[in-house]
Formats: C-alpha cells, structure tokens, sequence
C-alpha cells in the first residue's frame, strides 16, 4: 500500500474515509440497513388472494388453508373462508415457505399453491387467484 | 531487446483461471438452481435461478447468531495476531542473545498440528475460565508463527539508520513499532489480517471443542450442524457454504494488492 505523492496531497479524512476498505463496508451496512427496513415494514404475516370458480366467477363461503413448512412436511397452519367476492386473507403467517389451497363442497377444489417468500411473515398479495374445478 | 507478444501468455492464464474459477461457479450456480450435482445432462447456465435456498439456510439455524461469533472471534484473532506478531517480527529483528535458539524453536513448532497441542489449549483455557466465551475462542489462534516471519522479513528490509534516527530522536521501542516499522509494513499487516481471519474464520476443530452452548457457535460448526439435517437439500447446502465463504473473499479481493506484496516481500527479503 505504497501512497503515492498525489495520494499524500489528499486532505486525510480523504485519505481515511474514501478508500475501498471503508467504502465497501460502509455500502454493505446500506444495503443491509435498507433491506432491515423493507424487512420490518413488510413481515405483517398477511397472504391475501381470491378464489375463483372454474367459470371464473368468485366464490363465496370456500375454506381456504394455510399450509407450512414444518421441518420435512408441510401441515396446516391456518384456514378462512372467503367473502362475498372470493378474496380471502391471513394476517398470521410466520413461515417463509408456505402452501394455499381452495376448497368448497359442491364446487371442488384447487391445486396447492406453493409460495416461497424472501423472509419470514412477508406480506403477499396472491396475483394469481385460486380456481376450484371438480375432481381437481 | 527483443519483445514477444503478451496474447499466448494472457490466453493460457485466462485458460487456468476459467479452471480455476468453474468449482466457484458451480457451487454458486447449485446454490440458486438446486440441481442435484449428478444431474445430466449438467447445464451451465443455472435453470430458474432463484435465492430462496439461502432464505432457508438463514432460518433453519440461527445463521445471523452464529455469523456474529465468528466475526467477533475472527476481528479479535486479527487484532491480536497484527499486533502480537508485529512485536515479536521486531523483536527477531534484533540481535540478542539465544536469538538462533529462538528461531529453530519457533520453526520446530510449525512442524506441530494444531490437533498435538489441542488438549494442553482446551485444559489452559479451562483453567483460564474462558471456555465457552470469545475470549476463550480466539486465544489460541491469537499468534500464529508463520505470520511472524512475515512481519520479520518485511521490518528486516527497513534501513537500519530509519532505527537509529528514530532512537535517537527519543522514540521508545513500542513507538518505533507503530510510528516506523508498521507504516513501512502495510503489505505484511495486509497479509497477516488475511491469514488470520481465513485461518480463524474457517477454524473447526478448537470452537467444536471450546464451545458448550449453541449460542456460541461459530459458522463452520453450525455448517456441520445444518448438514446433519438437511443433507438432502443440495441448494441450500451449497448456498450455506457461499454464505460462510463470502467474507473471506470479499476479504482478500479488498486486500489482495497487499497480501501479494506481503508474500513476495517475504519471499524475496527474508
């Protein structure tokens, strides 16, 4: 680390703060702080969506659950049931790794839903809605 | 003088380099693909590339506890590595009685793993009663002999008038460690912050034996720790070992100018 006259030149708080040792640290404390604060501003635990039936039309009064990923196997970790027009939500979610599924007598059921989440309790509104089809 | 073109040199480096680099890629490219290692046909561009695997590694053990601990244990162990090994680099520098002696016993004991003395250390921490702390973690890797012949061949390379000057306008022998000889000695200090903190962060076997509680664990043991149950989960394994493996590097790309010149001083001057 041999300075040079050009370096020596340079006021020293210069010197001492804008260097690579010191500048890379502190980009590093950013990102993180910054990510920290999306983190707490976001872990609220809600999963939000809406279910459809197979002609597209909500569907009132369906059970929908909440499946996570416990060690090995996924179990059910909550269920609701849906409004009026097909939207559901959970405010409970603590998993980072979860699963939703649909389903109402008479109307079927839907595929399970697998969700990865960037953190624990991430809110998430579901862009795709779940549809019931018979026998599914 | 006749001058050869620098292409089939720079050709067969980047050659070396792209075989040296491949084992990186791939553990960074299983680590956001999760392809089994035996998969064929073996794809290089990773399929679906997502960083959900490291978002499991961080939760399934307490990776933020655990990353924590080293980085205390390793600063602590760079801390006193740059300055106990600085002392005793000066001190060798010097002529004084038994120095040979000296010497041939700090090389005999590089002959000596680590894993010899490992039971004197675990019953002197013990009788210390620093088991189970930082303190206790970092102590026996707080000097290491190699380093101290890095700090060596770089002050023996120091004029010795700048001594003499220096003494002579009153410096004590601990300013002329600090004031002289380590500014002109960057490059081994350099070296030594990154032996130290590879060697202390990448340490196994002393925190499997030091620690007694799992909030002092440090990073390759809560590796050991992850594998036991999760061995079946490629991905995250190997997003697990970038996740431990990325200081160090970051490290030694920040420094890699110095650490080189270290080495070489070393090796040129000593």
């Amino acid at each position: 680390m041999t300075g040079t006259d050009e370096d020596f030149a340079r006021p020293k708080w210069k010197r001492w703060l804008l260097n690579r040792f010191v500048l890379v640290p502190a980009f590093l404390i950013l990102v993180t702080t910054g990510w920290n604060a999306w983190v707490f501003t976001h872990n609220h635990g809600i999963v939000a969506g809406r279910v459809l039936d197979a002609k597209g039309a909500p569907v009132e009064g369906a059970e929908v659950k909440l499946w996570a990923f416990n060690f090995t196997t996924f179990s059910v970790a909550a269920s609701t049931m849906t409004k009026p027009d097909g939207s559901f939500q959970f405010d409970n979610n603590a998993s980072h790794n979860i699963q939703v599924s649909a389903e109402k007598p008479g109307l079927g059921r839907s595929a399970r839903v697998s969700i990865r989440l960037y953190f624990r309790a991430e809110d998430l509104q579901l862009k795709e809605p779940l549809r019931l089809t018979d026998g599914a | 003088m006749k001058r050869y073109p620098h292409w089939p040199i720079h050709l067969a480096l980047i050659a070396v380099s792209f075989v040296m680099l491949v084992p990186f890629y791939w553990v960074l490219k299983t680590s956001v693909s999760g392809e089994n290692i035996f998969s064929y046909p073996p794809n290089i561009i990773p399929r679906d590339p997502n960083p959900f695997y490291y978002v499991d590694v961080w939760y399934a053990i307490p990776f933020a506890r655990f990353f924590l601990n080293s980085i205390v244990v390793s600063a602590m162990t760079v801390v006193a590595n740059v300055v106990l090994n600085a002392m005793a680099g000066y001190s060798l520098t010097h002529q004084f009685f038994g120095k040979n002696l000296v010497m041939m016993l700090f090389l005999s004991c590089m002959m000596i793993p680590f894993q010899a003395t490992i039971i004197p250390a675990y019953l002197i921490t013990g009788k210390l009663g620093l088991l189970d702390s930082y303190l206790g973690l970092a102590l026996p890797m707080f000097s290491t002999i190699i380093c101290i012949f890095v700090f060596k061949a770089s002050f023996d390379a120091v004029p010795r008038s700048l001594i003499d000057a220096a003494k002579i306008d009153g410096l004590s022998e601990w300013k002329i460690i600090w004031k002289v000889m380590m500014p002109l000695a960057k490059s081994a200090m350099a070296t030594n912050v990154i032996l130290s903190f590879i060697w202390s962060w990448n340490n196994f076997m002393w925190p499997l034996i030091a620690t007694r509680s799992s909030d002092m664990q440090t990073l390759p043991l809560g590796l050991a720790r992850f594998m036991s149950y999760q061995e079946d989960s490629t991905g995250a394994l190997y997003a697990f070992c970038i996740m431990v493996l990325a200081p160090s590097i970051l490290l030694f790309l920040l420094a890699q100018k110095e650490f080189v010149q270290g080495l070489t001083s070393g090796a040129t001057k000593g």
